[in-house]
């Protein structure tokens, strides 16, 4: 038995090892860092006890990042719930090439943020065909710099960027529902609605569960689209937990303050999680599907 | 079995110090045993610059054979401030580096990470030998020493596109701010959908844009009075709260557009912007249509109308050489050595004018003949030469970011969108910048 945990040991050694290294030495560190004024530079430093988890929770973009987040979440998740289920279903129901499709779905997904970013940014300038177009109709919108436009085009991009990611674990949760219950359903002459909520979702649910998840978990770590297009803005609508430790830690240099937002914000991000997740699997189990 | 676990440990100490090791980047310099000193310089991270600084190194080291000088690229992760911040952190910063703006030396120097490189000998005989001693007045720092060899000095201007002008009945370009709100409604009155200034940046608080904007009108108007004096704000009131008018006259003229666009100042949109020097390569590619004095023309920033008219001040975007005070006594010396090599012949100056099109930061630019051929043959970059010992760097506060950011936010932005009045926002904008500096 402890030859066998030797070897384990041994190869899991180089992940540990990893993990160790980027993850649980900078972990540490940070946490140390929060307590601090360091800048990064200097070789003084002093210790400011909770002085910058005091300052941070008083400050508008700590404050707008911890809301934003949750705007965030209310507007990417029914998009790309919607659509990759969409795309799932139309993917499910083609008779061939169903992994060509998916794959032409999934290539968003390995497009640069930075890329789609700077060809939306084109797109909705005031001066493209596409505003001219709607200023004929006397539509003129100012999409990146009215609060809910902006953060509406931001998870609108990054809806784009995961939906065949997620219509991938979709599309292999309906092919992976039995064709027979259909067609059991189908003799007993149930309608399309009985049919959706009693067989479709309960079966599916084990795969909607998991994109729910990663979608809620990606709400809390949206930066490079927002760096791109809004920098934060209009006055911290779009400002997330990732734009504002980056501008505190390599814009304003401070080092110890950003860490104090880290925590928060690692905080924050795991009991969401936590709880929405609590919430999830309540709401499979009312609903007999777990 | 213990066999086994010694070779298990040896595994994990191999991999880790070889994770370890390639995390390193190393300094590089220092003195070796032959008496040679070896000086890491960082050029700029675009490849225009780092031709520039290995040609110099050659040539250098051809003349003095005692010093090596490795140029390398400075990384770009995920900014170049950024990746010098660790290679300090990380013990691992270059003997010197260029790229350096007053604001971010400020940053450095707060943290003893710089040398003052009037502390070295050498620096006034590279001041004098390089006709530099009145634009390096500007950047003396507020404890009295100078951090950076400024190399280069942009004088921002505005450029104008005449051709719409003309076509409105505008024959000279506005110089106060009444001619520029009479052109504005003149535009207007032609061309409802064009508008004077078309820039998104002017409702974005990033601290930066604010030296493309407010700094050039508060330049002007002040006659280059100082913002922040150390760890106090000096402001003058009138100034700044004419600046800010200024904006708002503009906007409600419906002057200003500030959302997104694309090339504005290039499709005519916009009728004026700020402009660079870097603008002309990039237009050259991409805009081969505009030409200097035949659809855009360059001035110095709009005044007051009862602000003199001549000398007027505007912001430099302007960088410089740096030591980082991790270099040991030879390696700053050989630095120095270095920079009075390249900066003692205005030859050196005039190939880094004709590679980067980036004025140097002299005082003789527009009368040297050494220069006079190429200002001939670029008469665009002619107005920015002139304007040199006018210019005034960025203010030298460490928290530059957290202060020109309060500018965005309490004043500029919320003026171009009409959301607040101009004295209202400069005292809003006063009080935050008052508070910040007492943290």
């Amino acid at each position: 038995m402890k030859k066998t945990n030797g070897t384990g040991w041994l190869f899991a050694s180089p992940y540990l090892l990893y993990a160790i290294i980027f993850f649980a030495v900078p972990l540490i560190w940070s946490m140390y860092l929060s307590f601090t004024d360091w800048n990064l530079i200097s070789p003084v430093y002093y210790f400011k006890g909770f002085d910058n988890f005091i300052e941070a929770v008083k400050h508008p973009g700590v404050q707008a990042a911890f809301f934003v987040t949750f705007k965030f979440m209310a507007a990417f998740v029914p998009m790309v719930i919607v659509s990759s289920l969409a795309v799932a279903l139309v993917i499910h129901g083609l008779p061939k090439f169903k992994g060509l499709f998916l794959i032409g779905f999934f290539l968003p997904y390995l497009a640069s943020g930075v890329v789609s970013s700077l060809i939306v940014k084109g797109l909705l300038s005031h001066n493209s065909a596409f505003n001219v177009f709607l200023r004929n109709f006397g539509i003129e919108i100012d999409w990146l710099s009215t609060p809910l436009s902006a953060l509406l085009v931001v998870a609108a991009i990054i809806a784009w960027k995961f939906t065949g990611y997620y219509a991938l674990i979709l599309t292999a949760g309906f092919e992976s529902i039995n064709k027979d219950v259909y067609e059991a359903a189908a003799i007993d002459g149930v309608t399309p609605s009985q049919r959706f909520w009693k067989i479709t979702l309960p079966l599916l649910y084990p795969a909607l569960f998991t994109v729910l998840i990663l979608s809620i978990g990606v709400s809390f770590g949206i930066f490079t689209e927002v760096y791109q297009l809004t920098g934060g803005g209009p006055n911290y609508a779009t400002n997330t937990w990732q734009m504002e430790i980056f501008k505190q830690a390599f814009t304003n240099l401070s080092a110890g303050y950003a860490s104090a937002v880290a925590i928060i914000a690692s905080v924050v991000t795991f009991a969401s999680i936590l709880i929405i997740r609590k919430l999830l699997e309540m709401w499979g189990k009312r609903n007999g599907w777990v | 079995m213990k066999m086994k676990k010694a070779a298990s440990l040896f595994l994990t100490a191999t991999i880790a110090a070889s994770a370890l090791a390639g995390c390193s980047t190393g300094n590089g310099g220092g003195k070796s045993a032959n008496g040679e000193t070896t000086i890491e310089f960082w050029a700029a991270p675009n490849p225009t610059q780092q031709v520039y600084w290995k040609e110099m190194a050659k040539e250098f080291e051809k003349e003095n054979p005692k010093i090596n000088v490795k140029v390398s690229p400075m990384k770009e992760s995920p900014t170049s401030e950024a990746s010098i911040q660790s290679a300090i952190a990380g013990k691992s910063a270059p003997t010197m580096s260029e790229n350096i703006n007053r604001g971010f030396a400020a940053q450095l120097a707060e943290s003893k990470a710089l040398v003052p490189l009037n502390e070295i000998e050498g620096w006034d005989k590279l001041l004098e030998n390089r006709n530099m001693t009145d634009t390096i007045k500007t950047w003396k720092f507020s404890d009295d020493n100078q951090y950076v060899m400024p190399i280069y000095s942009n004088p921002m201007l505005f450029g104008w596109r005449i051709d719409i002008l003309k076509e409105v009945g505008v024959d000279k370009m506005p110089a106060t701010y009444s001619e520029v709100l009479d052109a504005a409604k003149k535009l207007k009155a032609k061309y409802p959908e064009k508008y004077v200034w078309a820039k998104p940046a002017l409702a974005d608080p990033t601290a930066h844009h604010r030296w493309f904007d407010f700094f050039m009108l508060y330049d002007a108007a002040s006659g280059g009075n100082n913002f922040i004096e150390g760890k106090k704000f000096v402001a003058e009131d009138e100034a700044g709260i004419n600046a800010l008018q200024f904006m708002d006259d503009l906007r409600k003229e419906d002057g200003i557009l500030t959302k997104q666009s694309t090339d504005p100042f290039e499709n005519g949109l916009g009728i004026f912007t700020d402009l660079g020097p870097w603008t002309f390569s990039y237009w050259e590619e991409k805009f081969p249509e505009m030409k200097y004095n035949e659809n855009f023309g360059l001035s110095l920033p709009p005044v007051p109308d009862d602000a003199k008219q001549e000398n007027i001040n505007t912001f430099a975007d302007t960088k410089g050489i740096v030591i980082y005070a991790s270099a040991t006594e030879d390696e700053r010396k050989a630095a120095m050595e270095f920079m009075n090599f390249v900066y003692s012949n205005p030859e050196y100056d005039l190939k880094w004018l004709e590679t980067t099109k980036l004025p140097p930061a002299r005082d003789d630019l527009s009368t040297n003949e050494s220069f006079k051929a190429f200002f001939d043959k670029n008469p665009e970059l002619k107005p920015y030469a002139e304007a040199v010992p006018n210019a005034i760097p960025s203010i030298d506060n460490a928290k530059y970011n957290e202060l020109q950011t309060h500018i965005g936010r309490y004043a500029v932005n919320p003026i171009v969108k009409g959301e607040v009045d101009p004295e209202k926002g400069w005292n809003e904008m006063k009080k935050a910048i008052k508070e910040e500096l007492k943290k």
